[in-house]
């Protein structure tokens, strides 16, 4: 790991400039912590590993995030954030791959109703679409989830799995249409 | 055949709106604000102790020696007090793992009742 990544706090930051911040991170958090616990919660499909998920990510935006700032030149930095999200994601499920897996009978039940399953519940052809979606290729699932459960633009998308525009336009398109051709297979 | 299936017509889903329905956003945890807030924290006031107790060790005449550029090695190796949140990180990654495993969206499939 490098020094810096391996350091939390903005480095050589005078007091003033460092308050100033931590407030600007404190509004990023409470503007976006909702969707990137939705967007971790759709990936790990648990609440304990969300939970993880959405530390983690959060403490490495805070590490980086005077750069990011600076770089952003004032476009909104949820791409940004959910590229995190997704980043430690993937390597959630690399680092799974190489252990033994707990049988889904097994897993913990989400103690409290989920808001999505009170919706859902009866509703088979939610949970065939969600079994269907799980099925897509990664990046078709992950733009689906950033689309539907985050609401954000293909722009944002785009920026989020760092492709074009148009890129990102046709990979939604082709998830929606793989998703309706398998769904009408059923 | 389920409500929605038989409403639609041939073969096409409105998947779209499924998704809709499907994905919504979900409310993280009142804890969890508390949680990120206390590991911050940590880890921001374990790095200042790390920092504060270094410089304590020092005395003028080193500290004279640390202006001379051919000295920054120690203040490069200071830096290492990351390590200290490098040891949290790896401590939330051990709870993490010390937490048993799930299926992604399929997991979530599973639990939406027929």
């Amino acid at each position: 790991m490098s020094e810096t990544e391996q350091n939390v706090e903005p480095a050589g930051l005078d007091p003033a400039t460092k308050a100033e911040l931590d407030r600007a991170f404190e509004k990023l958090y409470r503007d976006h912590l909702k969707d990137v616990y939705s967007y971790s919660y759709y990936r790990v499909g648990n609440q304990h590993d969300a939970e993880d998920l959405t530390e983690q990510a959060f403490l490495q935006a805070y590490r980086h995030f005077d750069r990011a700032r600076r770089e952003s030149d004032g476009r909104p930095l949820r791409p940004w954030l959910i590229r995190i999200a997704h980043n430690l994601a993937l390597n959630f499920y690399r680092d799974r791959a190489r252990r033994p897996q707990t049988p889904l009978e097994n897993a913990d039940p989400i103690p409290a109703r989920h808001g999505t399953e009170a919706i859902a519940e009866g509703r088979e052809e939610l949970r065939q679409v969600i079994d269907k979606l799980d099925s897509l290729p990664d990046d078709r699932r992950d733009a689906l989830i950033m689309r539907f459960a985050l609401g954000m633009d293909n722009r944002e998308i785009a920026r989020a799995l760092g492709r074009s525009d148009g890129a990102t336009k046709v990979l939604i398109h082709r998830a929606i249409k793989q998703l309706e051709e398998e769904m009408s297979d059923e | 055949m389920s409500e929605a299936s038989e409403n639609l017509s041939g073969s096409t889903w409105d998947v779209e709106r499924l998704l809709g329905d499907a994905l919504r956003p979900i409310e993280p945890p009142g804890r969890l604000s508390g949680r990120f807030e206390d590991t911050l924290s940590a880890l921001t006031q374990a790095a200042a102790e790390e920092l504060s107790d270094w410089a304590e060790e020092l005395s003028e005449s080193e500290l004279r020696a640390l202006r001379d550029p051919r000295n920054w090695v120690r203040p490069v190796l200071a830096a290492g007090v990351g390590g200290v949140a490098t040891g949290a990180l790896v401590l939330v990654e051990l709870r993490r793992r010390g937490r048993r495993g799930s299926g992604g969206l399929r997991s979530i499939a599973g639990r939406i009742k027929p």
